[in-house]
């Protein structure tokens, strides 16, 4: 039930085995450590934004404004100088997200396609300026985390947040979770309506189902994890600023998620890792990293049409 | 508000949404009649305020500089449309974005590549230096009065070209009905690259003529993009009319706003947008 095919099986298999080891080679560098985490973290924004662009059919460029405000809401909520529980602060975050995803869905979803596409991003955009312009939430230069949470529960101290690998540890572990709630998802009575929804909405009303409070219930669960990576991101470095909302965050989403193979949710986390890989390489060989990436992705639509997994799952497929 | 400072105010924002439209116009017209989204479309405003840049260097007149630029930039919508765009008009919007985003990339590395990251400008030609007394006390500079009427000429022309030739017949065909002007035998690959070209170097003129009164910095055209889709959306998606009266209402109320409410103007559009969307999800003026 838990895989849909061959090589998503094959893929999970080999990948969280793998992410499993990987610290025990990486102990003596941090940096990696931490350029890993940053990618784990990623793949769940990815992840979320996938679910929604992928399988529910939403385009939407302004999934990084939930990203950004899951680091945001912290700094409204949380006390300045004193350590808040970190899975109460998480629900919080969850919540408010949620909430707010509430509202925006309620205007963003009365448009769909090209609409949308335009609409979410402007809202983003918004988002975007309100923080960049605030004196309060520390303008273009953002803010730093002053005191990070306690992660105890029920008395128990489980993980240090300050801890490198212990982080890199708790983020496998939300992305295999964010994995497996969004194939639940998708495996439920609520995943095959909003396939249906997805295919065609028309038929889908007259088979007498709700179909805005299908879409608007998909958008508010994936800006809430989306919140959720957004709050992780702040935690590692201890700093949210602007950028995390800006377009370009959305942009670069998009095009791992496609890269992935959109609408299969594990090739969120293979196109998150090709692509933070690949620009790793161009940031190494070139400070204008942006030329190659730019013509890689210009390739990439032209040559293939369901990213990566969609050309691995070919060859699966074929060999058979 | 003193009478005059709201004149000038006033004079700004039309001036600024007029410009706003002539890069609206080709964002519109893009995705009315071939139906792409073209995210690279600030790009291209910011390609002309480089090119003009570098031409008015080159040749020491802004006047040659803008012809160039322009001329330039209809050959580079031309090449894009023929090798990059033409093969996506099949594919769904998903794939229009990432291309675009793609292009978007390469246009911002080509700038910093070549023309560097530090902030550049453009001396207003001489001709055009001087100012107008409006009140004992205020001027007005003759370049953004000339900006504002250039801009008013181009969209004249747009809308004459538009209603009363038969081209214009073919693109408000091409709007309407795709596979109907094919069945009659127009050469609709052609239409594409003509309206094409046609938004790139609108949005590129745009960059120009604006390149002597903004400072040209690298993300200029992202930020003038996402200025365009609020008009574009207010307008209502592939309406030219749609996009002026946007445009105008967009240029006049965030001039306004950053006179009025310093702090938070760079909202304001979005909140017109979010309010009209409320009322008409499709736009003021959509088909």
């Amino acid at each position: 039930m838990f895989f849909t095919n061959k090589t998503e099986q094959l893929f999970v298999w080999l990948f969280f085995p793998l992410a499993l080891l990987l610290p025990l080679f990486l102990e003596q560098n941090v940096f990696y450590v931490n350029k890993l985490t940053t990618v784990l973290i990623f793949a769940i924004f990815v992840m979320s934004l996938d679910y929604l662009v992928g399988r529910c059919g939403m385009i939407t460029l302004g999934h990084s404004m939930f990203y950004g405000l899951g680091g945001y809401l912290f700094f409204m909520i949380a006390p300045e100088y004193e350590a808040v529980n970190f899975w109460v602060y998480t629900f919080y975050i969850c919540v408010l997200a949620a909430a707010i995803a509430l509202v925006v869905g309620v205007i963003v979803l009365r448009t769909s396609g090209i609409y949308m596409i335009m609409i979410t991003l402007a809202i983003a955009q918004m988002c975007f300026y309100f923080f960049s312009d605030s004196i309060r939430f520390g303008g273009n230069d953002g803010l730093f985390i002053l005191v990070k949470p306690d992660t105890s529960l029920f008395g128990l101290a489980f993980f240090d947040l300050d801890d490198p690998i212990h982080f890199y540890y708790f983020c496998l572990l939300s992305l295999f979770n964010c994995m497996a709630f969004w194939k639940l998802v998708l495996a439920s009575r609520f995943g095959r309506i909003m396939d249906a929804v997805k295919n065609n909405p028309d038929r889908t009303t007259a088979l007498g189902y709700n179909v805005f409070l299908f879409r608007l219930i998909s958008y508010v669960m994936a800006s809430a994890l989306a919140s959720y990576a957004g709050y992780l991101f702040a935690l590692q470095y201890g700093y949210v600023n602007p950028s995390m909302m800006s377009w370009q965050t959305s942009g670069s989403a998009l095009v791992m998620s496609i890269l992935g193979g959109m609408g299969s949710i594990y090739g969120a986390i293979l196109g998150t890792a090709v692509y933070e890989g690949l620009r790793y390489i161009f940031e190494h060989m070139t400070e204008h990293w942006l030329l190659p990436m730019g013509l890689m992705i210009i390739a990439m639509v032209m040559a293939f049409k369901s990213g990566i997994a969609g050309f691995i799952e070919n060859l699966v497929e074929r060999r058979k | 508000m003193d009478f005059a400072i709201f004149l000038v105010q006033l004079l700004n924002g039309v001036q600024y949404g007029l410009l706003l439209f002539l890069i609206a116009s080709g964002l519109t017209l893009v995705f009315g009649v071939m139906g792409i989204l073209n995210l690279a479309h600030g790009s291209m405003y910011m390609v002309g305020a480089y090119l003009a840049w570098y031409f008015t260097q080159h040749t020491d007149s802004f006047l040659l500089g803008a012809l160039l630029s322009a001329a330039v930039a209809l050959a580079l919508g031309v090449v894009i449309e023929k090798t990059l765009i033409c093969r996506l008009y099949k594919r769904n919007h998903l794939d229009q974005v990432l291309l675009t985003i793609g292009m978007i990339f390469v246009f911002n590395a080509l700038q910093s590549l070549l023309w560097g990251n530090d902030s550049l400008g453009v001396d207003v030609p001489e001709l055009l230096s001087g100012s107008i007394r409006l009140t004992e006390l205020v001027e007005y500079p003759v370049y953004r009065l000339f900006v504002a009427v250039l801009c008013l000429v181009l969209a004249a022309t747009l809308y004459l070209v538009i209603n009363r030739t038969r081209l214009g017949m073919l693109i408000r065909a091409g709007e309407s009905n795709r596979e109907m002007v094919e069945c009659l035998g127009v050469d609709i690959n052609r239409l594409y690259t003509i309206v094409f070209g046609a938004g790139v170097m609108l949005a590129a003129l745009a960059g120009v003529i604006s390149a002597p009164i903004a400072s040209i910095v690298p993300g200029m055209g992202e930020h003038v993009l996402i200025t365009c889709f609020v008009v574009v959306v207010i307008g209502g998606m592939g309406s030219i009319k749609g996009a002026f009266v946007a445009a105008l209402m967009v240029g006049i109320v965030d001039t306004f706003a950053s006179v009025l409410f310093p702090g938070v103007s760079s909202m304001v559009v979005y909140i017109l947008m979010a309010v009209i969307l409320l009322i008409k999800p499709q736009g003021l003026f959509s088909n």
